[in-house]
């Protein structure tokens, strides 16, 4: 009896993660209650593109990195928003639950977006802005500011409510500093504390971004400044000047040397001795003629 | 008195006569069966050949390697090449060495073996190579600290053995060779002239040619061990799921006698049944061989179940992944193939005599010849494709790895030139080596030498 419950219930398992989406009834009542505004659709993108898009796509088209569904096709666009709601909360198989790591209004927010993507005329184009980015301050006090600026008629006028990515140019690509989100504030001003401890070049140069982007209320904008705010870099070539195992071939370690050659040289020795051998047993056969 | 000593000698010069006849007779003809056989290897061969100068033109990107696997069935059957190649040290000098007598006649197969399959070794590490123009620069700028540098070293070394190792003991029978054999053509026995060196078989010259084989044979042994250890240590040394072992180089040297033992049971089945060698090749051998290739199996089962079950119990993140791809994922189909059909299957069965019989040894020492193609496969792919650091932004074949059409070729080209070499070898050369096989009927050297 116990082996037979154990089988309906692995069988049951089985079935459950092939089969379609379970939702409960009462999943599409759920209402959407975040409006489509550019600033929830830029946190949408965003969202988006940092979560969704290695599986889903850049396009959600469902051709990321491994196949997964569609997002701007009818089989999804025809769905309710609280169904959609509840698949993106709880997730299935290959697609993770994500209600413990997005907040309700930031899946709403998402929701919203793909909304928007296959039908981008029901917002409004985006403008261009100025971007300036400046910083200030000393020792662990040291800040970044970007202000956003639209030109109006006759003077600029600030922008508010702008989320603005801070960056520092590393290596590889940029790392991102600042709050999750920076929106300038009335004055069309926002600032980032610039983080301690971060290397910079020889001298200690670090190039600091502002970004404008995701955005659906303006067009991407970018600024950048040049501090010397960063650590200088040390460039330690020591390591590589002793003979070690990783240094270049005429900094082989000594024992390496002998030993490798040691063996080399033995083993070689006596293939020469069987070699002139044969040519003994050569000349004793001229003798033996002779 | 006299008489009865004459009488003997006689009998001793007939019988070498036979034997001689016996060794020497079925290496003239050949049949259309052996020439069908030659058309047919010579096909795969020059289908490799194209392939490779297609590889050539448009370079390795006609594999099907990709940043994630960047070793694939080339380097596969560069080890399982080296492999097979360790037989020759097996039987040659650890049986020979032991004075175990039943060993004499299997020295020469072994040893062309060992050498055919060192060559193509040699080819298909250029043939890996996406610049092989720059073959020199290893030469030139190669760090002698580096483990690939110290397989280039060794397994040259090692060719250098085996060939010295099969010219050695074939001196004596080039001389019958040239005495026995006039009907062949004129560059064929211009060719025993040079290499027999003027043979006259005097007591000095055996003398110094048993010192020599001696020395060599000692020699292979460490030498045999370091080109299987250095090969393993390509990978043990780096810090990769599935290659970070401390026993990959016992381990591969045990996988190595096993499959080297069974390639040679194939090649004796079919000098036995081709060439009636069955005086020579007897069933005692087969019974023999059937013992020796249990007992490195043993050892190589042995050392697998060390391999897996370590990693198997701590299970650790990367380890863990790369396992359950063999023991459940995506190669778990080949691997319990390979453990089952290739390794624990065949030791059961030759646990019993009647296993033991030329015809089904010869069959299940195929079916050990192909697993262990396939078990070098198994370690050297699955493991690179689980790369330590998470990798992203790559189309999903890289995550994959299947052979294209050309790697097969290229493969099957090399191993059908391994058998081109065997082939072509037995038509010149006699496969049984005549001298030892006389020694040990009691018929000495003045009989040989007359
Ligand atoms: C690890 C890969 C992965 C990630 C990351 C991922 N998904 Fe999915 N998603 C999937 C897969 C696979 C499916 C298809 C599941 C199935 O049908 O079995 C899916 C299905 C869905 C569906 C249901 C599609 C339908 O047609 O019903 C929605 C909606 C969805 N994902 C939204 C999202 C959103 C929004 C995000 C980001 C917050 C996201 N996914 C992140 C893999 C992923």
């Amino acid at each position: 009896m116990k082996l037979i419950l154990f089988l309906i219930f692995i069988i049951v398992i089985v079935l459950k993660s092939q089969a379609q989406w379970t939702i409960p009834a009462d999943a599409s009542q759920k209402i959407n209650n975040v409006e489509i505004t550019p600033k929830s659709l830029t946190v949408g993108k965003s969202i988006f593109n940092k979560m969704c898009q290695s599986c889903h796509g850049k396009k959600a088209d469902g051709m990321g990195l491994m196949k997964s569904a569609s997002l701007i096709a009818d089989s999804l666009q025809l769905q309710k928003d609280g169904v959609i709601f509840y698949k993106i909360a709880t997730g299935k198989d290959q697609m993770p639950p994500f209600q413990s790591i997005l907040k309700e209004e930031e899946i709403w927010a998402v929701i919203n977006y793909l909304r928007i993507l296959v039908n981008p005329d029901s917002v409004p184009p985006a403008k261009n802005v100025k971007l300036i980015l400046s910083g200030t301050g000393k020792g662990n006090q040291r800040k970044v500011t970007a202000m956003v600026m639209e030109k109006g008629d006759s003077a600029y006028i600030m922008q508010p409510d702008v989320d603005i990515h801070f960056y520092i140019k590393r290596e590889f690509g940029l790392m991102r500093f600042g709050n999750d989100y920076n929106y300038t504030g009335s004055s069309g001003k926002v600032s980032a504390m610039f983080p301690t401890g971060i290397i910079g070049d020889k001298e200690g140069v670090v190039t600091i971004y502002a970004k404008i982007e995701d955005s659906f209320m303006f067009t991407e904008t970018t600024d950048s400044i040049v501090q010397k705010w960063g650590k200088p870099i040390v460039v330690n070539n020591e390591a590589f000047d002793e003979r070690s195992l990783w240094a270049s071939r005429d900094k082989a370690p000594v024992w390496l040397l002998l030993v490798a050659n040691g063996i080399i040289l033995f083993v070689w020795l006596f293939i020469i001795l069987v070699i002139v051998n044969i040519f003994r047993i050569k000349k004793l056969s001229k003798l033996f003629i002779k | 008195m006299s008489v009865s000593i004459n009488k003997v000698e006689e009998n001793k010069t007939e019988r070498l006569k036979e034997i001689v006849n016996h060794l020497v007779q079925p290496m003239g003809k050949s049949g259309i069966g052996f020439k069908i056989w030659i058309a047919f290897l010579s096909i795969l061969a020059i289908a490799a050949l194209a392939m490779y100068i297609k590889q050539i033109q448009e370079g390795l990107s006609v594999t099907a390697m990709r940043d994630i696997a960047s070793w694939g069935i080339y380097i596969s059957n560069f080890v399982f090449l080296v492999a097979v190649s360790l037989v020759g040290s097996l039987i040659t000098a650890i049986l020979k060495l032991n004075k175990i007598k039943w060993a004499t006649s299997l020295t020469r197969i072994s040893e062309i073996i060992a050498v055919a399959a060192v060559i193509f070794a040699l080819i298909i590490i250029v043939v890996d190579m996406g610049r092989p123009e720059r073959l020199l620069n290893i030469f030139m700028y190669g760090r002698l600290q580096s483990p690939i540098v110290w397989d280039i070293i060794v397994v040259n070394t090692y060719l250098v053995i085996s060939l010295l190792l099969l010219y050695l003991p074939l001196i004596p029978d080039l001389a019958l060779l040239r005495k026995y054999k006039t009907d062949v053509p004129k560059w064929q026995s211009e060719l025993y002239r040079i290499l027999s060196l003027g043979w006259q078989g005097t007591d000095e010259q055996y003398k110094i040619l048993k010192k020599s084989i001696n020395i060599l044979m000692v020699l292979i042994i460490p030498v045999a061990f370091a080109i299987h250890t250095v090969t393993s240590w390509l990978f043990a040394s780096t810090l990769r799921p599935g290659w970070d072992s401390t026993i990959f180089g016992p381990y591969f040297i045990a996988g190595a006698f096993m499959v080297g033992a069974a390639a040679v049971v194939v090649a004796m089945y079919i000098f036995r049944v081709k060439y009636n060698y069955q005086c020579y090749l007897t069933d005692y051998h087969f019974n023999m061989m059937g013992k020796l290739l249990v007992l490195t199996s043993l050892i190589y089962l042995y050392f697998n179940v060390n391999e897996f079950m370590v990693p198997f119990y701590k299970m650790k993140t990367a380890e863990s992944s790369h396992i359950k791809g063999l023991f459940s994922g995506e190669f778990s189909m080949m691997f319990w193939m390979v453990q089952i059909l290739g390794m624990i299957i065949p030791i059961i069965l030759l646990l019993f005599k009647k296993f033991r019989k030329p015809k089904p040894m010869m069959i299940i020492a195929v079916i050990v010849v192909i697993g262990a193609f396939f078990k070098r496969y198994l370690i050297v792919t699955p493991t690179l494709l689980h790369p330590f650091l998470p990798v992203q932004n790559y189309p999903e074949s890289y995550h994959h790895y299947v052979p294209s059409f050309e790697e097969w070729t290229i493969t099957l080209g090399s191993i059908a030139g391994v058998l081109l070499i065997i082939s072509v070898f037995v038509k010149i050369f006699p496969i049984i080596p005549i001298w030892e096989v006389a020694h040990e009927e009691g018929i000495d050297n003045d009989i040989l030498n007359k």
